[in-house]
């Protein structure tokens, strides 16, 4: 899958590029608007990593010509500037998500893989991982053949973890699907909720909720 | 006593002194005359008159000059120290806001225009020193995301690195969580400068507050779970503000969360919304050590920490009631904490009703 991150600040640019690299992308580089602008309408692309602050046009200005151009290739918007309105502009404009910086590289990675597969996604409505079973209809969630009480929050973000099972959820990620926050509340809620689901549906092996430090949570059948 | 009382009183003061001196000088010269000219008549007569006409003279001459005095004084210093009171009520009005409304000069040159023209250059210089103050941190803030962006996704870099020892993927794990809060304090930073200058706008809209206030309850019970804290919901009136959602979404969560961390074991924390008079009242209480009255009014400064002895006990960026404040003050309301030492910690938010909301409370 093919990448465009465009992006002026070079060594920023570069881990980006690096890490989706690690991941099997095919990554093209870009360090200012109309240049990037020019690659994104000439050449096809599975998602773009766009930076608002751009010399020569700036990535809202980019974002909103492609779209205009009937170009639909999904596009992440970056921003050192992080208020709530520009994340409501960018959206608004088109654009399929927005991470303020300084992010965790593999917070965006995830999102970016998120974006490239979004429109093959199936919505399965029974998840599953090792014993552990999930069904969206009926909302309810088994380990093993017992099943788990759940609160609407809990039950929230284990479905959202098992939505993408082996992959690596942000906490940024997690706050906006499961609570809904645009802002960083600056507590430590998304980890006592899952030392808490952790309690429910790990006391049995194999442990399936892992924490990767210093990058979010992931479920998986084993480390 | 006020200066124009002051004043006042020395004028009519003087005017009576010197009324009561001319009036004595000029009958004196008069009877002066008179007597040398009636020389031939009985003397001691004429000596005794004499007094009593110029005491008699006198009252007449220096009740009412020393009146008019008053009255005109009074007057006169009103009139000129008027641009005092002025100056007075302006300087009361006065904070970090509004620096930019000078005062209106009469432009007549006397000293008040000149005490005024210099107030409002003062004003004028501290306006402009907060501007250079807001745009310093508004900009340190951003240039700061730069480079801890860079550092973050370096350092996550290298821990993928293959054959990296367990010593320093450690080291690299610690370095990425004090990664992780100075991002939490640049991020609240930059929301408090932006703040200050004006640019954070919010979205209002008609918001169930109780049904935030039992979400946030909801949050508050999984985060005390791990502190063995009982979380109690006291009352729930149903109660609609005119408010930013994800703003006061943001409140909520910050008080209950700082009445978890500042609490003592098996402590409480007693939420409660109370529908009072067009009002919405939140009451946060927590048991705990509770803040020394010294520090009750500091508790919404900016890395404030009440005791400095817990500072390495409990995490958090230290901004969190300054956020706090910032969101309830942005929505017209009051915040105040209220604290008894080695007891309890309440902080009690007031925001106006919403009237449609309590209108279509009321229908049957």
């Amino acid at each position: 899958m093919r990448v465009l991150v465009v992006e002026d600040e070079k060594k920023t640019a570069a881990f980006i590029g690096k890490a989706l690299q690690a991941e099997g992308f095919i990554v093209e580089i870009s360090h200012n608007g109309s240049d990037g602008l020019l690659l994104a309408t000439t050449s096809p692309f599975d998602a773009l990593i766009l930076d608002i602050m751009l010399p020569g046009r700036d990535g809202l200005s980019v974002l909103r010509q492609l779209r205009e151009k009937k170009n639909s290739t999904p596009i992440l918007l970056l921003s050192a500037r992080g208020d709530v309105n520009e994340r409501v502009d960018g959206l608004n404009a088109g654009a399929d998500d927005y991470l303020p910086k300084p992010f965790v590289l593999a917070e965006l990675v995830a999102r970016v893989r998120a974006l490239a597969r979004r429109s093959g996604e199936s919505r399965a409505t029974l998840l599953q991982v090792a014993d552990l079973t999930l069904d969206t209809i009926t909302r309810r969630a088994l380990r093993g053949s017992a099943p788990l009480e759940l609160t609407t929050r809990e039950y929230r973000l284990l479905e959202f973890l098992m939505r993408v099972p082996g992959r690596i959820c942000g906490r940024m990620a997690i706050l906006e699907n499961v609570w809904d926050y645009n802002f960083d509340p600056g507590t430590n809620i998304v980890d006592v909720y899952i030392r808490r689901l952790r309690e429910k549906i790990d006391t049995i092996e194999p442990k399936l909720l892992h924490t990767i430090r210093g990058a979010g949570y992931m479920i998986k059948e084993s480390r | 006593m006020t200066i124009r009382t002051r004043l006042t009183l020395w004028y009519a003061g003087i005017l009576c002194v010197s009324t009561l001196l001319i009036a004595g000088l000029s009958y004196r010269e008069f009877a002066l005359e008179k007597s040398s000219a009636s020389k031939q008549f009985g003397s001691e007569e004429a000596e005794q008159d004499w007094w009593e006409d110029v005491v008699q003279i006198s009252i007449l001459c220096a009740i009412p000059a020393t009146l008019l005095g008053l009255i005109g004084g009074w007057w006169l210093m009103s009139k000129s120290l008027s641009p005092v009171a002025a100056i007075t009520e302006a300087a009361k009005r006065i904070n970090d806001r509004n620096l930019r409304e000078s005062l209106p000069r009469t432009g007549n040159g006397d000293e008040l225009d000149k005490l005024t023209e210099v107030f409002n250059s003062m004003t004028e210089r501290l306006d402009a020193s907060f501007q250079r103050i807001r745009e310093f941190t508004l900009h340190a803030s951003h240039e700061l995301k730069t480079p801890l962006t860079v550092m973050q996704g370096e350092l996550e870099t290298a821990l993928r690195e293959e054959n990296l020892s367990e010593p320093h993927h450690e080291r690299i794990l610690n370095q990425l969580d004090e990664l992780q809060r100075l991002t939490k304090i640049v991020n609240g930073l930059t929301l408090l400068t932006k703040a200050d200058a004006g640019q954070v706008q919010l979205k209002k809209e008609p918001l169930r507050l109780d049904e935030l206030v039992r979400e946030s309850y909801d949050d508050a019970r999984i985060l005390a779970h791990p502190h063995g804290l009982k979380v109690h919901l006291q009352d729930c009136d149903e109660v609609t503000v005119l408010a930013d959602r994800h703003r006061l979404r943001q409140l909520l969560l910050n008080l209950t969360d700082n009445a978890i961390k500042y609490n003592s074991a098996n402590g409480t924390v007693d939420i409660g919304l109370l529908r009072k008079n067009g009002h919405a009242e939140i009451t946060i209480r927590n048991s705990g050590a509770g803040i020394p009255p010294e520090s009750v009014s500091r508790v919404f400064d900016r890395f404030f920490r009440g005791d400095e002895s817990h500072n390495g006990e409990v995490d958090g960026c230290g901004l969190g009631l300054s956020i706090a404040q910032w969101i309830v003050v942005a929505h017209d309301g009051t915040i105040e904490v209220s604290s008894e030492p080695k007891k309890s910690t309440v902080v009690t938010v007031r925001l106006a009703a919403d009237s449609r909301g309590s209108l279509k409370d009321f229908q049957p």
